[in-house]
This record gives structure tokens, C-alpha cells and sequence, in this order.
């Protein structure tokens, strides 16, 4: 097991707010994490915070082997290694779906615009979309345009995934396409982390379970024994708010 | 007292050429006006999260500069009348410069400085148009194009600004017509711009009624003229 993602003592603070308090965490390659916990707890943070998208404000994050905060002038190497999934998606809305996912290839990893085409092309396929290519954001529905979001994200050829509650902004049945494809990824051995309340993504899927509470990890082991068999008392409320 | 068409007819060849100098004043002034409104609107917001992101140091430093720059130069200019503007750019102008420099006659033609004035007036208008366009786009699509790790460059040439230049569109037609029309202001420094046409015909004839129908139809004509351009630059890009 080759680690790809380190926490070291790790805090970050929003001015005199500290939402990270001393995280400690090391992510495995092919490792798949469920982070839930309740709004607040500091999971999304956690997440930005591999990306670089919010920079830590103390301690040692290592994505990829760059130290943050203290290369930070390093951060769009990690970027290029690390694909994020919004809950909101945001597709550039002025792009096709197609022009979407071969945005990454064009302008990140500078192939031709021929290849990008292929690349955006298969991908789309892969999420099954491979007949929506030409249509703008605006004529998907949600589930289609987070699958896209997914392509768009993969087509870097990123080491590990970021998703931030990628479903919680869809319809349950809509939910379902989404789960599948990130499913899909997860059995091909992707690395990621998902913050999520789809606890049957986290038993199905999932590798670790995280539960975040106030800017802490305070359980951390395999979903579906943690789901079983929650330690703290916390987790166990937390579960019947969710409704597992 | 009727209305006489022939008088109309009569004026019509100088008409056109004030209509035609008007509308050259204009249409210069505009797109430098636009070259400068985007450059200090976007100086306006330089280093926020508008356009990718808090920066650090000397980036810092520079960012800062250029907002303050954008700031008193929009400020300076929507806080007095392109009258005074344009008689300062004639007029007063040459003396700053001698009196600085001692630099003597240096010396805009009256067109020129009517094409100065009209660019750097709209420029500071359309820098707030281009500031709140840019402003407007999503913070989420910014952080997603950021996530790919592409260069702020590259987010704003590829991302925020195609977005914003949509919304930009309906605003800065409306800019473009205030600024075609303030020409008619020029006749102050003499330029012989529509208005100025109409002013002398006026003068030797008297036929107030026919000369200024005249001049207002012109003038419309050339601000629907515009509107139609913008309207089909509309239609060309995409729905978003």
C-alpha cells in the first residue's frame, strides 16, 4: 500500500474560526473513503483542502508528494492529479457536454484537439452519455450533467477523485446513474473521497468510512462494520438523522 | 408656416457628413473605450476571487496597485461631466503638459480629442459593466476550472470570460448608444460632428423645425444601427 494523501497534525481556520482541528489521516492508493458527518463538521473543508481549493493554515498536507501549506506555489501540479466533482456540478454552461470534458485534455495536458475529442468522446461513453455529446449543459438533466461533471473530471487522468456530495443535489432516481458510474470507478481501483450520505454507496463501494464531527475524524474503519456496529454515540445519532 | 421637405433635402449632403464623422468619433471612441473599460474593470478586480483567487506577496502588492489605479481613474471620470472632460482634453491638456513637461504645443485636433474623450468617458463606464459581469459569474464554475489546474490565464480567457461577455452584451449596447449620442457634446470644441451640421444649416436658414427633425432622425438611425449589431452579436453565441 503506497500512500497518496497525508495528513500531518493538520489544521485549517477560516480567520479566528477553526473548522480542521489537528488532522491526522493517511490515504492509500486505490483506497475509496466515505467521509459523512454532520453539516458543519468540516468534511467538505477536508476535501478542499487536498486541491489546494482552501489552503490549510497549519501542519503538513501531502498530495501527491507536495507539502502544503508549504509549496503552495506548487498547487496546480496537485490540481492536475486530483479531479473534484461538485454537488452543484458546474459544467461551463458556454461549452457542450463534449467541449466540456476535452476542456481538461486541451488546456491541461495540451494533446490536440483531435485526441481531446477522442479522449471527451470515450469518456462520455464511459458514463454513458456517449449521444449527448453536443448538447449544452442547460439541456441535460441533473444526473446527466454530474455524469458529465465526472468525465470532465476523469479526463485529466487524475490519480485521485474528489467528490463533494455529488448526489445530494439530484432526484433519487436520478441519484442512481450517478452512484453507478462512481461504483464503476471505484471497482477499476480509483482513489477517492466522497463525501456523501449514500450510506449503500459507502457499504457497496467504499473501502474506509470517516466520521467527521466538529473539525475531527472520530471514527475511522470499514463502512459496513462502522455501520453495524458505530463506537461513538455521535455516529449512532448521526445515522438515525440519516435515516440508516 | 409649413413644414418644407425641400429644406430637408437641401441639408441632407452635410447632414451625412456630420452623421459621418459623428458616427467615426463614436465607433472609434467605443472600441478603445471598450479595449480600455475591460483592462481597468478587470484591474478593478485584480487578485479577488472574481478572477481566480486571493494573492500573495508581490502579487499582493501589484493586485493592490491596479484597483486603486481602476478605482480613481472610474471614479474621476463618473464623477464629472464629459463636457468638462472634453474641453480639459482640448483646451487644458496642452497646458498640463507644458506646464509639467515644458513640452511646448503639443496639440490635439479637435477630432482627436473628441475620440480621446468619448474613449476614456465610455472606458470608465464600461470597466464597471466589465466588473460586474465578471463578478457575476459563479464562484463555483471559477473553482471548478481551478480544480483542473489550469492557469489563471486560461480561466479567465476560457472560462469567466465567455461568461461574462454575455452578460456584458445588454449593458454595454446601452453604453455604446449613451456614448454615440454624447458626440453631439463635441460641437463645444468645434468638431463638425451631426449636431454641429445641424447648428450651422440652422444658423442661415432659420427652418429650426425641419434642420433638428433631421439631425433627431439621424441620429436614430445610427444608434438603431448599433442596437442591431449588438442584437446580432447576441444571437451568434450560444444560449447559456
Amino acid at each position: 500500500m503506497k500512500p497518496i494523501i497525508e495528513f500531518k497534525d493538520v489544521s485549517k481556520s477560516f480567520g479566528s474560526t477553526e473548522v480542521l482541528h489537528n488532522i491526522s489521516l493517511t490515504i492509500n492508493e486505490n483506497e475509496v473513503i466515505v467521509l459523512v458527518g454532520p453539516s458543519g463538521s468540516g468534511k467538505s473543508t477536508l476535501l478542499r483542502c487536498v486541491n489546494g481549493l482552501e489552503m490549510v493554515t497549519s501542519g503538513d498536507l501531502v498530495v501527491n508528494g507536495i507539502h502544503l501549506p508549504r509549496e503552495k506555489g506548487r498547487v496546480r501540479e496537485i490540481r492536475k492529479e486530483v479531479g473534484m466533482v461538485f454537488q452543484l456540478f458546474f459544467l461551463f454552461p458556454h461549452m457542450t457536454a463534449l467541449e466540456n470534458v476535452a476542456f481538461g485534455p486541451r488546456k491541461v495536458r495540451k494533446v490536440s484537439r483531435r485526441e481531446a475529442k477522442e479522449i471527451a468522446h470515450d469518456l462520455l461513453e464511459k458514463v454513458g452519455l456517449g449521444d449527448r455529446g453536443h448538447h449544452l449543459p442547460s439541456e441535460l438533466s441533473g444526473g446527466q450533467q454530474q455524469r458529465v461533471a465526472i468525465a470532465r473530471a476523469l479526463a485529466i487522468k487524475p490519480k485521485v477523485m474528489l467528490f463533494d456530495e455529488p448526489t445530494s443535489a439530484l432526484d433519487p432516481e436520478l441519484r442512481e446513474e450517478v452512484l453507478n458510474v462512481m461504483t464503476l470507478l471505484a471497482n477499476e481501483g480509483m482513489t477517492m473521497m466522497v463525501v456523501s450520505h449514500e450510506m449503500s454507496f459507502a457499504k457497496k463501494a467504499g473501502t474506509r468510512l470517516l466520521f467527521m464531527d466538529n473539525g475531527r475524524i472520530d471514527e475511522d474503519g470499514e463502512p459496513s462494520e462502522l455501520l453495524l456496529n458505530p463506537q461513538t454515540e455521535r455516529l449512532q445519532n448521526f445515522l438515525r438523522h440519516v435515516g440508516y | 408656416m409649413t413644414f418644407q421637405w425641400s429644406i430637408i433635402a437641401d441639408s441632407i449632403p452635410s447632414l451625412i457628413e456630420g452623421a459621418r464623422l459623428s458616427w467615426y468619433i463614436a465607433i472609434t471612441g467605443i472600441l478603445g473605450g471598450l479595449v480600455l473599460g475591460t483592462v481597468a474593470g478587470l484591474m478593478r478586480i485584480a487578485g479577488t476571487k472574481a478572477v481566480g483567487g486571493h494573492t500573495f506577496g508581490f502579487a499582493r502588492v501589484i493586485s493592490r496597485f491596479c484597483q486603486i489605479t481602476a478605482f480613481c481613474y472610474i471614479e474621476l471620470i463618473r464623477g464629472t461631466p464629459i463636457i468638462v472632460q472634453a474641453m480639459f482634453i482640448y483646451f487644458a491638456l496642452p497646458m498640463l503638459i507644458e506646464v509639467t513637461t515644458g513640452v511646448r504645443g503639443v496639440r490635439f485636433d479637435a477630432v482627436t480629442a473628441a475620440v480621446i474623450t468619448i474613449m476614456i468617458n465610455a472606458g470608465a463606464y464600461m470597466a464597471e459593466i466589465v466588473r460586474g459581469a465578471v463578478q457575476s459569474v459563479n464562484k463555483g464554475l471559477i473553482e471548478a476550472g481551478m480544480a483542473m489546474g489550469i492557469s489563471k490565464l486560461q480561466l479567465i480567457t476560457s472560462i469567466i470570460g465567455p461568461i461574462a461577455f454575455r452578460r456584458a452584451i445588454p449593458p454595454l449596447g446601452n453604453q455604446f448608444i449613451i456614448s454615440l449620442k454624447d458626440t453631439s457634446l463635441f460641437i463645444v470644441i468645434g468638431v463638425g460632428e451631426l449636431t454641429r451640421q445641424g447648428q450651422e444649416i440652422m444658423a442661415s436658414n432659420f427652418r429650426a423645425l425641419e434642420i433638428w427633425s433631421a439631425v433627431a432622425v439621424c441620429y436614430l438611425i445610427m444608434t438603431s444601427a448599433l442596437a442591431l449589431i449588438l442584437r446580432l452579436i447576441e444571437r451568434r453565441m450560444r444560449k447559456i
